[in-house]
């Protein structure tokens, strides 16, 4: 039998740590997704900048996949 | 190909004299946004705006908002009057500004930034609480979800202050 509460999680909802401050709540209740910031505040700063490097190269990859002459 | 990291570590490796703020900044703290440039406060005086451009001249840098794209030359006039410099090089794009809205001039922005190391050596990176100021004076629509977003964060370190000590 599969726990209700476990289900919902899987289904994505969002479990408010027990400590979360004000800032937190609020950026939870405008509609950020904190688990994303959470899954970054996991990395190191220098993972997170390298990061937004790799996000950068697949954007360009996008940009000139849907130009009407890609890799010109 | 767009390497902000490498334009920060070539501004590291010529000696610039400068602060990150902006949305590398925000990415360093953890904002989830991505950023396509690197935004710096840095001295405008005639030898850093030199060591600036030593730092990307090998990647063809040039005026990014001049309506010609005028490549980044320096002159004794132009230090003395250049108050900011839009640069795109073929790394990203590097914004050098000599002033912060919300913040200040070159010194009140060091004053309110803190070393942090990086792989290749340390520079200075505007607090959190700083970068939060001059995010809410620009006041545009993104600056404004990054406000939420490092505020939650600053709410974060605050309660588990161990993730402040990643490096």
């Amino acid at each position: 039998m599969i726990d209700e509460k476990i289900l919902a999680q899987m289904n994505g909802e969002y479990v408010m740590p027990p400590d979360a401050g004000p800032a937190w709540r609020a950026a939870y209740e405008a509609g950020i997704d904190v688990s994303l910031i959470e899954v970054n505040l996991q990395k190191t700063p220098w993972e997170r900048l390298l990061a937004n490097d790799a996000a950068l190269a697949l954007i360009r990859v996008l940009e000139n996949a849907k130009s009407p002459n890609p890799g010109a | 190909m767009d390497q902000l990291t490498e334009i920060l570590r070539q501004l590291h490796d010529a000696n610039v004299e400068f602060s990150l703020i902006g949305g590398f900044a925000s990415r360093y703290y953890g904002v989830t946004l991505v950023t396509e440039d690197v935004d710096v406060c840095a001295r405008f005086t005639p030898q850093n705006l030199r060591r600036i451009e030593n730092a990307v001249k090998e990647y063809n840098p040039f005026h990014r908002l001049a309506a010609n794209k005028l490549p980044l030359e320096l002159t004794d006039e132009l230090c003395s009057r250049l108050k900011n410099l839009y640069l795109k090089t073929d790394i990203g794009i590097l914004d050098c500004l000599s002033e912060v809205a919300g913040i200040g001039d070159f010194n009140a922005v060091i004053q309110q930034s803190q070393k942090v190391s990086f792989p290749f050596g340390d520079c200075y990176i505007l607090k959190i609480e700083a970068l939060i100021r001059a995010k809410q004076a620009v006041g545009r629509q993104h600056d404004l979800i990054a406000v939420q977003q490092l505020s939650a964060i600053k709410d974060r370190l605050d309660q588990q202050p161990e993730l402040k000590f990643r490096s």
